[in-house]
């Protein structure tokens, strides 16, 4: 039985790249997505969730629209890391498709309390229609299996601020709602993404089975090769969301440790960082399992097969 | 023209008054309230809600359960000055009637979109479900008439922290998302509450009505009272009622438009409302904030009405 997952998601280029790899696993049924303001405004990240799904011949699967601000904070989005329209240099033409008319709230607690203990949250933007879904339904909690969350950097450098890590600096409240609600929670925070680097031999190998899926995450992670070159001298680009995807199915390319967890919400130079309490000094039980290490060539090799054979078998 | 309004609250004492003055008022239409956890757990609050209409024969109000907890704040009640049930030592029936389906959040924004700029709501308790409509549905905040909040302190001081007034203080974020809205706001504070003041005489005068109400009214202000006077007050503050007076009576406040916002960084002043008075932060002002009130002449109208309501349903 594959398992069920949902994608909360701002797409975004990494994020477009977790959805495809997530198409081309067999290990997963994706049931569906729900778009939160992010990486870019909400209706583009809408519209590009849709155009990914095209991309890819799962246009079927449905699409709800969710929050456009964060829940306390000012809104940020992300143009110089993903581009005016948040997939770099890729141009996919504007989908035929549209979200469903439920809320992204209303339809991750529908989909959540109609199968109890079977869904895998896969959430890979700002938490804010999580923690939305999580006050108005408190029985999403319980019903949920597992949520899987890339954010936080623990002993990492942030990527947003000196300390902080994009998706839980956006909407750190909602952060604090989401860590601290009892779900099952994995936290793949960038100690871990960062080890995962896409390089232009990848992307080139990548392009050896021609398709609009390849010509795609090329395009797309070319703008973030620029960026990650320009900002932070990496050579190749980081693509942390498909590494939490694939920690879905393959949870052994990472080694993880249970720790308490929480988020500064203090508003000074800490705001937005994740904490984890490695001595327990708080005397607070584990809320979550942290990635802290990476087997990160078996990952890039899993994402670049996984990507060229989805684009040799394309969904029908 | 009648005011059409839906009470967002935690019943709560006060907010049961302020529901039996809405009541009271030909100048209002209560159309629905809206239940949150604050006084009381929001399972107390939607019964009480229920309850509180049915002693006034209004039964035919829907109520629509909201917010179980705080946005990020850990959840917390005040049994000592609303008692165990949240409604004093009042003893009311089980309520017959129950709550609409569906959560609070979608029932606000349902309502006020169905009717853009008819329909003002009245947040009495903590400003969770108001928030969350707001970042739900954007739309909310222009479809919305206004919002008349009781909350927060000015230059009065807390009743929950030093600082802070407790419907503020219980969802300080919730507060900050709706004080930046773009709403229409009026800010009821606790510097024109605590002048409005419901003494034993009072009660002892609305007695002599014989009325459920009346009887209500006296032993669910009890525990309110005697609390109230251990803290150091000469009675109990009509807090929620208050809000009503933007209505009834709006001479007997006096407003003045302020930028006002809430401190959410955790330390000691967390919840605190704050008016930038000289304007030294030169933005401009979000809300119309009460700084003072003829209170004596609120009691007695609310005594007024409190006695025709309770003449309306004798025994």
């Amino acid at each position: 039985m594959p398992k069920r997952i949902l994608f909360d998601t701002d797409p975004g280029i990494d994020d477009a790249c977790a959805i495809l790899l997530a198409l081309a696993s067999p290990e997963l049924s994706v049931e569906g997505l729900s778009i939160v303001h992010g990486n870019c405004s909400l209706d583009q990240a809408t519209t590009n969730a849709l155009s990914v799904l095209e991309l890819a011949n799962t246009s079927h699967l449905p699409v709800a629209k969710g929050c456009e601000l964060p829940l306390v904070q000012p809104s940020l989005l992300a143009p110089e890391t993903h581009g005016d329209t948040g997939l770099g240099y890729a141009e996919l033409p504007s989908p035929q498709s549209k979200p469903i008319v439920q809320h992204a709230i209303d339809f991750l607690i529908e989909k959540i309390l109609a199968a109890p203990g079977d869904i895998t949250l896969l959430a890979i933007g700002p938490l804010t229609n999580i923690a939305l879904a999580i006050r108005q339904e408190p029985r999403v909690v319980h019903a949920l299996k597992e949520i899987i969350i890339m954010g936080g950097a623990i002993r990492y450098k942030g990527n947003t601020t000196a300390l902080a890590e994009f998706n839980t600096y956006v909407d750190p409240h909602a952060a604090h709602i989401v860590y601290h609600a009892g779900i099952p929670t994995t936290l793949v925070p960038l100690d871990v993404t960062y080890q995962c680097v896409l390089t232009q031999d990848d992307v080139r190998r990548l392009q050896q089975v021609d398709s609009p899926i390849t010509k795609f995450v090329a395009d797309a992670t070319r703008f973030y090769m620029e960026f990650h070159d320009e900002f932070q001298k990496i050579d190749g680009c980081v693509i942390n969301d498909p590494l939490a995807l694939a920690l879905a199915f393959a949870p052994e390319l990472c080694t993880y440790q249970e720790l308490p967890v929480d988020v500064d919400l203090s508003g000074g130079i800490s705001m937005g960082k994740t904490i984890a309490d490695f001595y327990n000094y708080g005397k607070k039980p584990a809320n979550m399992k942290v990635a802290l290490s990476v087997r990160a060539r078996d990952f890039i090799d899993l994402f670049v097969e996984r990507i060229q054979s989805l684009a040799r078998h394309p969904k029908l | 023209m009648t005011k059409r309004i839906i009470i967002d609250t935690d019943p709560g004492v006060d907010d049961a008054l302020a529901f039996l003055l809405a009541l009271a008022s030909p100048e209002i239409q209560l159309e629905a309230l809206t239940t949150t956890q604050g006084n009381v757990t929001l399972e107390k609050a939607t019964w009480n809600a229920l309850a509180v209409l049915e002693l006034a024969r209004a039964s035919h109000i829907p109520v629509a359960r909201g917010s179980l907890l705080p946005l990020v704040q850990p959840l917390r009640a005040s049994a000592f000055v609303h008692g165990e049930s949240g409604i004093g030592n009042s003893t009311l029936p089980p309520p017959q009637a129950k709550p609409v389906l569906g959560h609070a959040v979608d029932y606000l924004i349902k309502r006020v979109l169905a009717e853009p700029e008819e329909i003002s709501v009245f947040p009495i308790g903590p400003l969770t479900n108001i928030a969350m409509a707001i970042r739900k549905e954007p739309r909310f905040a222009s479809a919305v008439k206004e919002l008349v909040i009781m909350g927060g302190a000015i230059l009065e001081h807390g009743n929950i922290t030093p600082q802070a007034e407790f419907n503020i203080y219980v969802d300080p974020h919730a507060a900050h998302i709706v004080f930046h809205s773009g709403i229409p706001i009026t800010l009821i504070p606790l510097d024109v509450t605590h002048k409005c003041v419901l003494k034993q005489e009072h009660i002892d005068r609305l007695i002599q009505v014989h009325s459920p109400v009346s009887r209500f009214i006296r032993d669910a202000v009890d525990v309110y009272l005697d609390a109230s006077i251990q803290l150091g007050y000469e009675g109990s503050s009509l807090h929620d009622p208050l809000t009503l007076a933007t209505i009834l009576k709006p001479e007997l406040l006096t407003l003045k438009e302020y930028y006002v916002d809430v401190d959410i960084s955790g330390g000691v002043s967390m919840g605190k409302t704050f008016a930038d008075i000289p304007n030294v932060l030169k933005k401009p002002a979000n809300m119309k904030v009460a700084m003072d009130v003829r209170g004596e002449e609120f009691v007695e109208l609310f005594l007024q009405r409190m006695e025709d309501l309770s003449r309306r349903i004798p025994g």
